[in-house]
């Protein structure tokens, strides 16, 4: 297992984590500094509806010259967890009264306290109307001011100032956001497992196709076994893909097995045809010799025996050439129904004696375009090594039939499966693996095949093997 | 300060029913039945005395009625001479005020009673600054900010300025700015909370904040005590007739021998009410007498 980073089976959770902790995080933060400014602006607000509501007592204040009246409506029931910092200067331009009464001294010059604040609003003529400014931040924390004109009837007598800054509900401020980050880690401990689990889960599939890759080249195209996802997403069908691939690679290596053995058995074909021709012409010489020489002279016992046991070695010689060359088109008699019927009337002893039943089905109704004796001979062999195979009690079934283009015959038998390793070298002559065998019925069957331009196949299973085999009509001529 | 259940538990204790005792104290206090059809007596109280606990004054207005006999209802204003104004134009039948007003209109008013503090009928003027300031003299506070009281107050107004002039000063030149506050306790806020320098206290109201709230007058420092004053007195209307003031005054001058008249003499911070004479506001006419000639010159 890899756990570099780049492994989807990381990437993906780990992406959706990070989604998860991102989108958490910008939340808190826009609703954090959202929630900052409300509270900016409502204090302004309230500021502002405050200093409105004092400021008809105030002008009465500063009209009666009331310190003491201006003084305790401003430092309020709070006193000092006061809001803001609220000042009322005279006309003069001098502080008149201040919730912070030791910071701004009765009688004390707007310029001495306040030397940042710009020039009054109250010396215009027309009163300027109040509002909330922000002003850079001061070192006392002031970041907001509220200047609202106290004006009676007779004109401007005096100002109120509210100095604005953040402490007021910083601790509130901090107290939301400690609630934000505790609400957003609660959500991240469900959302980063959910995450991670969905991450994984939609890994999977991919996790599950890489690993079949793997096996690619590495194994047989033809046993690998893979599970490929299945569904409609782009995965669903890379896998889809990925399984076509894969039985396409089976195939061609199906295929290149069979002509590979297909070659390999002509190649066997040849050399067998060659060495029986080679053998074969002497040997007939040689036979022709004996016979003449003993019809030409009296021969005396001892010589008659020698000639008899070399005739029988030489015409032992000539069965065993024989039955390797296989001739399948010297016969031009044509296949007939009856033909069939023969070879199932030959075997007949044999089955007997194997107590193997037969289930034949053959439904040919006319005689057809192919030479009768080595599709007998074929029949025959195939049918005689099914009778072999089979267990005692079981049934050797045969099929024939014919769809007008060619024969198609297919023999059954039930019992145990053939080896893999045997069936590759299944026709050659005298397989390795059949000592016992007689050696030849196979390889002859298949050269039938081969001459009259068709197939045979085997297929074995776990409780039978069959052999098929195709032979196209007509095709007499072929090479 | 007396809370809501320490409240109910008193009028248990007196007896009173509840029936009326949410009913403001300016407006009617409770009607016993025991009250009659008498016309409630119109009892005015000034800053002189620490008028803001309102649950304490209705417990006294009840007691008060119980023993008279008749509705006793507590006016109250905010500046001294509004209360001058209604006890002698016939508003109020009695009044507790400062000396320095009683001895402006001796002649018309009736003296009932004079509150013992400290076992004797007599209080001082007390000049405080910031516990953390470097003030130690009247004379420090020179171009400073300065409190007064009320300007018809004794201690708060009146014996500070006289004390300026006897050390050769004027008192409207002496200090920067002065403002009044309108009550002692005020007073001592301005001085604690730092809006003014110095203030003129009376002493009674400083000492009873001392025991009540000592946070308060932590932060206040005494730099001056005056002489001994006539205590602010208790002072009957011009119409107020006289069976109705004795009966007053023997009311008040049992209170500390009754039970509940001494626990709520305990609440005042007084050992009891005392009969007097005009004389003992002899001082305070002649601060009076030589401020106003001080002025005129």
């Amino acid at each position: 297992m890899s756990l570099t980073p780049a492994s989807y089976r990381h990437r993906l959770p780990l992406s959706l984590s990070v989604a998860a902790v991102v989108t958490a995080v910008s939340m808190a933060l826009s609703l954090g500094l959202q929630t900052l400014d409300n509270l900016r602006e409502d204090q302004g607000r309230n500021a502002l509806r405050l200093g409105h509501a004092m400021s008809e007592v105030l002008v009465q204040a500063l009209l009666h010259d009331d310190v003491w009246l201006a003084y305790s409506l401003l430092r309020g029931p709070e006193k000092d967890a006061a809001d803001a910092t609220w000042i009322v200067i005279d006309a003069g331009q001098r502080v008149f009264a201040s919730n912070r009464p030791q910071h701004f001294r009765l009688d004390q010059p707007l310029e001495g306290a306040l030397p940042w604040l710009p020039v009054a609003a109250s010396t215009s003529d027309a009163p300027v109307p109040a509002l909330v400014r922000s002003i850079e931040r001061q070192d006392d924390g002031t970041r907001r001011v509220l200047r609202l004109t106290l004006a009676s009837e007779g004109g401007p007598v005096g100002e109120l100032i509210a100095l604005l800054s953040d402490r007021p509900f910083l601790a509130r401020f901090r107290e939301i956001l400690v609630g934000g980050v505790l609400v957003t880690a609660a959500v991240l401990a469900v959302l980063l497992p959910v995450g991670w689990l969905w991450g994984r889960r939609m890994a999977s599939p991919l996790m599950q196709l890489a690993a079949c890759m793997a096996r690619v080249g590495t194994e047989d195209a033809r046993q690998l076994r893979c599970q490929v996802p299945e569904s409609d997403s782009e995965i669903g069908q890379l896998g889809r893909q990925f399984s076509a691939m894969l039985a396409a690679l089976a195939e061609k290596d199906a295929l290149e097995q069979q002509m590979l053995q297909a070659e390999r058995l002509a190649a066997v074909g040849r050399v067998a045809a060659g060495v029986a021709h080679e053998v074969n012409n002497p040997l007939g010489g040689m036979l022709m010799a004996i016979d003449t020489y003993r019809q030409g002279q009296v021969l005396d016992a001892r010589t008659a025996r020698l000639l008899d046991l070399i005739d029988r070695a030489l015409q032992q010689i000539r069965g065993s050439v024989s039955a390797l060359l296989v001739e399948a088109r010297g016969d031009s008699r044509t296949l007939a129904p009856t033909d069939l019927e023969d070879v199932r009337t030959l075997v007949q002893p044999k089955l007997a004696r194997s107590g193997v039943g037969l289930d034949w089905n053959v439904s040919l109704a006319s005689a057809l375009d192919l030479p009768a004796a080595p599709v007998r001979q074929l029949l025959l062999n195939l049918l005689l090594n099914a009778i072999e195979a089979a267990e005692p009690g079981g049934a050797v079934r045969v099929e024939a039939g014919s769809d007008g283009s060619q024969l198609a015959v297919r023999v059954e038998n039930p019992g145990r499966p053939i080896p893999a390793e045997q069936l590759a070298h299944l026709f050659e002559p005298y397989p390795e693996q059949r000592p016992h065998a007689q050696g030849l019925g196979l390889w002859i069957c298949y050269q039938i095949a081969s001459q009259l331009g068709g197939q045979i196949r085997v297929a074995s299973s776990a409780e039978r093997t069959g052999f098929q085999v195709e032979l196209p009509l007509g095709t007499e001529e072929a090479p | 300060m007396l809370t809501r259940r320490d409240l109910l538990r008193a009028i248990g204790l007196l007896g009173i029913s509840p029936s009326g005792w949410c009913e403001p104290i300016a407006t009617g206090a409770a009607q016993d039945p025991s009250a009659g059809e008498r016309p409630a007596l119109r009892f005015g109280l000034t800053p002189v005395i620490l008028d803001d606990r309102v649950a304490f004054l209705r417990l006294w207005a009840s007691w008060l009625e119980r023993q008279l006999a008749r509705p006793v209802v507590f006016i109250q204003r905010a500046r001294y001479r509004e209360i001058m104004d209604l006890l002698l134009r016939g508003g109020l039948d009695l009044a507790w005020i400062c000396g320095y007003p009683y001895v402006q209109h001796r002649r018309e008013l009736s003296l009932i009673a004079v509150p013992r503090f400290q076992g004797q009928p007599k209080y001082r003027s007390y000049v405080i600054v910031g516990a953390d300031s470097s003030f130690t003299a009247l004379r420090d506070l020179q171009g400073r900010l300065f409190a007064w009281s009320d300007p018809d107050s004794n201690s708060g107004y009146l014996y500070p300025r006289f004390a300026l002039l006897e050390q050769g000063l004027d008192p409207d030149r002496f200090f920067r700015r002065t403002f009044f506050t309108w009550g002692h306790r005020h007073a001592v806020e301005a001085v604690a909370e730092g809006l003014a320098d110095g203030a003129a206290v009376d002493s009674y109201v400083w000492e009873t904040l001392a025991r009540r709230v000592p946070a308060l007058t932590e932060r206040t420092r005494i730099i001056l005590r005056s002489p001994l004053f006539g205590f602010p007195p208790l002072a009957g209307a011009p119409g107020l007739a006289e069976p109705d003031l004795k009966a007053i005054r023997q009311v008040l001058l049992r209170q500390d021998q009754d039970p509940i008249g001494r626990q709520l003499l305990d609440e005042l911070n007084l050992d009891g009410f005392a009969p007097a004479r005009p004389a003992l506001f002899d001082d305070i006419a002649a601060m009076a007498a030589r401020l106003d000639a001080g002025r005129r010159t």
